[in-house]
């Protein structure tokens, strides 16, 4: 691509950047959220047609003016999120759109064997047959890969393919790329993980405001150089522990089950306590969350707070008494996109801002107006439609949410997935500021660095049940891990 | 964070330029179109192919259609901002709450219209449980209640007429129902068409300034990040089912006290009307978007094109025919701009 720029009104995307990836090799893409990856990308797979500058294939200038002429051309693309039909065959996914045929009828038996091949480049062993609903998350991702290679690509962009993926499948995605790149495919990878990156990338493409930052060969470049070039400024100590004091019990939880989901957890948090809970994807951590705030129901157990022991129900009841929970899923469970960041922000306060059956939402606007500044929203524009944030903002509005109710006991999922580097740490530090108010913050996190950077304590669970607690000076991300899979360190 | 501000200016920029074409349509805009179909009807009188559009008896008579269709259509109106669509069981609950009132009439005035309010809210209230808490889809749902309503009507009353004087020797009592909708005050404004202004302003009160309209909006908008948000949705879609059937209620005492008659197929019709009306008011079918000016809007643009038709000599089948392809052309610009403002970020 040479000299590629696209124009949206009002702003320029993308502005004449100059990328090149060569066969056989992985190029990584990084950039802060709005950084224009995805967009560049885009035009690579025909989203755009009105992009400027050129693009060459093969040495040949190529108008990709279509998914469907970018297809021709072999560009391949999979997405963060799939793009696989639910009730339908593995088989039926992986060759929708040119399923083999006899006459007007598909043909089962080479549908399956040609399902079954590409499932094997993949390093998948399941029935063809089965519906996309019955196979796990990494499975699905894996049948993304292989539909996509389906259609025969010489370029493969992958856009954030691990981010539902747990430590081991995604080593074995890594497995299969290198696989690919031995075959001599074209390989772009846009990912927030730095570490993947250098496991995985030959070379690195930084971008920042749309333009192209530097190229660096894997080799050469350290991972604060890229960090560097990303934020366009040195990063900081990352997490700087911070004195907070640590006061009387808030929540004490006793015995809490949630059949199927978790079992006799026990656990207190203090005021001004940052409490971590660490395991792996199905230890029962976010359905523990659900419980705490009456999203779902407990099965037995009690959850006290500040001595009293919450008796009600609904999630409504739960909120009124302080206890407030910041979803994983920003898009669906989190944020209403259609609506404005005010609209978002004041959306759990509504009972407690209302007067009578009356709501104004001039009252909650200087609120607003505060906590968009406190956490650096751009743009501070309390009538901008939440969906037209980056992603990054959109996390900041949505903890802003949950700050505007001043919860005694807020429980973040997940505070930082998938956000830059910049929104990060500011939400870090409302975070730790929440704490230091005398908050009780409980956090649950997969990103280890954050949990055991921000944490007091971390409790460990595995399994639905808590089997470690490590307090701050115990606490590192190797100890850590080792727990959350079921092992002693050493 | 400069990039942010490119990237969310740019889908910014996007949307509002693909968001254009509806947007004409939507909103305030809406009383434009009432303005056009004005002068259309003027221009076709001007040219003599109609007669007697602009007169006063016409004027009444737009007036008073609207009146009806727009009570109905403020009920409606919530249930399409919440998200749900429509409620398809609007002329059934008309017809039958008309009956009823009219059956009833021997107990007295007051008492024949409260039952019949109890009997209209019955039928919203197992709507809201079946739709709101069970989640039944809508649209199905409250077609299967038009049909068993209608089935329970003509169970009942088989498929009788009910004149209010038949129910009661009362005479004062026939004369109230017979008369008091077409009361006119200063011998103008008739009182369908205060009633619908009443229940226009509350119902945007309601929307726009209550804790309740608050949380429908984000219920309407994203139901899952509204229950996420410790808001009830259950409750918030069940009371705008019960507001619809409300104003259903009141649409069919108003329609059975015009014609003088109970009977079966007084709301016929209703239901296609009054989403029409709510969505070219510019309330998507998407839902948490739109407002009660808009459906207004919407129910004069209705109503003139109806009596424009009709001037005209349209029949009834054509203009069905012609209503539904305005309601397609509408939804499909909709259904465009909402898809291209349902964009991605990252």
């Amino acid at each position: 691509m040479r000299q590629v720029g696209k124009r949206f009104p009002g702003t320029i995307a993308v502005d004449s950047v100059d990328f090149e990836v060569y066969a056989g090799e992985v190029h990584a893409l990084v950039g802060e959220n709005g950084a224009g990856k995805s967009t560049l990308m885009k035009m690579l797979a025909g989203s755009f047609n009105d992009y400027t500058g050129q693009i060459f294939i093969n040495d040949k200038e190529v108008a990709l003016h279509s998914p469907s002429i970018a297809k021709k051309f072999g560009i391949g693309m999979i997405y963060q999120e799939l793009s696989l039909a639910k009730p339908i065959s593995i088989a039926e996914n992986i060759l929708a759109g040119h399923l083999p045929h006899k006459g007007p009828f598909v043909d089962k038996a080479a549908m399956r064997s040609a399902a079954t091949r590409l499932m094997a480049m993949v390093g998948l062993d399941l029935d063809p047959g089965l519906p996309i609903e019955d196979i796990s998350q990494h499975e699905a991702q894996l049948v993304e890969i292989a539909k996509v290679l389906g259609t025969n690509p010489c370029i493969l962009v992958m856009d954030e393919p691990t981010s539902a993926l747990s430590r081991e499948e995604v080593e074995r995605l890594f497995t299969i790329i290198e696989g690919l790149k031995k075959r001599g495919m074209a390989i772009v990878y846009i990912s927030h993980h730095l570490p993947e990156i250098f496991r995985v990338a030959d070379r690195v493409t930084v971008m920042r405001d749309g333009k192209k930052v530097g190229t660096k060969d894997i080799a050469e470049a350290s991972r604060e150089e890229i960090v560097q070039m990303m934020v366009g400024k040195s990063v900081k100590e990352f997490y700087k522990r911070r004195e907070r004091t640590i006061g009387d019990v808030r929540l004490r939880v006793r015995n809490l089950s949630r059949w199927g989901f978790f079992h006799g957890v026990s656990f207190e948090a203090k005021q001004g306590e940052i409490l971590g809970i660490c395991g792996l994807s199905g230890a029962g951590r976010s359905e523990l969350a659900r419980v705490l705030v009456g999203l779902d129901p407990m099965d037995s157990g009690e959850i006290e707070l500040d001595g009293e022991i919450l008796q009600g129900r609904g999630m409504a009841f739960f909120l009124a008494k302080g206890l407030a929970y910041l979803t994983e899923d920003r898009k669906s469970e989190g944020l209403a996109l259609r609506l404005s960041v005010e609209d978002n922000t004041l959306s759990a306060v509504i009972p407690s801002l209302a007067k009578g059956i009356f709501f104004d939402k001039k009252k909650g606007a200087p609120t607003v107006e505060q906590l968009l500044k406190e956490l650096s929203v751009y743009p501070p524009d309390p009538n901008r439609t939440v969906g037209n944030l980056s992603g990054g903002n959109q996390q900041k509005v949505l903890l802003a949410k949950w700050l505007a109710g001043k919860p005694k006991v807020l429980i973040l999922d997940e505070p930082t997935r998938g956000v830059d580097i910049g929104a990060k740490m500011i939400i870090h530090e409302a975070v730790e500021r929440l704490a230091e108010g005398g908050n009780t913050v409980v956090l649950i996190s997969s990103d280890l660095p954050e949990l055991v950077g921000l944490s007091d304590r971390v409790m460990i669970m595995r399994k639905g049940r808590f089997i470690k607690e490590m307090g701050y000076e115990q606490c590192t991300e190797e100890a850590v891990l080792l727990a959350a899979n079921g092992e002693e360190t050493a | 964070m400069e990039k942010a501000v490119a990237k969310a200016a740019a889908v910014d920029g996007r949307s509002v330029g693909s968001n254009r074409l509806g947007g004409i349509v939507n909103q305030v805009g809406i009383y434009g179109v009432a303005l056009l179909f004005i002068l259309l009807g003027a221009a076709l009188q001007g040219a003599g192919i109609i007669n007697n559009f602009l007169s006063a008896q016409n004027f009444f008579n737009i007036i008073d259609a609207v009146a009806l269709l727009g009570i109905v259509a403020v009920g409606m109106a919530f249930v399409t901002y919440s998200g749900h669509y429509a409620d398809m069981s609007v002329p059934t609950t008309m017809a039958l709450t008309g009956i009823v009132a009219v059956e009833l009439l021997s107990f007295g005035f007051v008492q024949a219209l409260l039952a019949a309010l109890a009997v209209g809210l019955a039928i919203g209230l197992i709507n809201a449980v079946v739709v709101g808490k069970f989640k039944a889809n809508p649209i199905i749902w409250t077609l299967a209640m038009n049909y068993v309503t209608m089935g329970i009507i003509r169970f009942v009353w088989v498929n009788k007429q009910i004149y209010p004087d038949m129910k009661t020797d009362d005479k004062l009592t026939v004369a109230l129902f017979d008369n008091i909708f077409r009361y006119r005050f200063f011998n103008v404004v008739g009182l369908p068409v205060v009633v619908m202004l009443v229940m226009m302003v509350l119902a945007h009160i309601l929307m726009t300034r209550t804790a309740y309209g608050a949380q429908l909006k984000l219920t309407g908008s994203a139901r899952k990040a509204a229950r996420f948000s410790g808001i009830n949705v259950d409750k918030v879609v069940g009371i705008a089912f019960l507001l619809a059937a409300f104003t259903a209620t009141v649409g069919g005492l108003t329609v059975t006290s015009l014609s003088r008659v109970g009977a079966w197929y007084n709301g016929a019709g209703y239901d296609f009307r009054a989403v029409t009306a709510v969505v070219i008011g510019g309330m998507t079918l998407a839902g948490g978007r739109g407002s009660i000016i808009g459906v207004m809007g919407g129910a004069f643009v209705i109503g003139l094109m109806n009596n424009i038709m009709t001037l005209l000599g349209i029949g009834t089948f054509s203009q069905d025919m012609i209503r539904g392809a305005i309601f397609i052309v509408v939804v499909g610009i909709n259904a465009k701009s909402l898809r291209s403002l349902g964009r991605d970020d990252a």
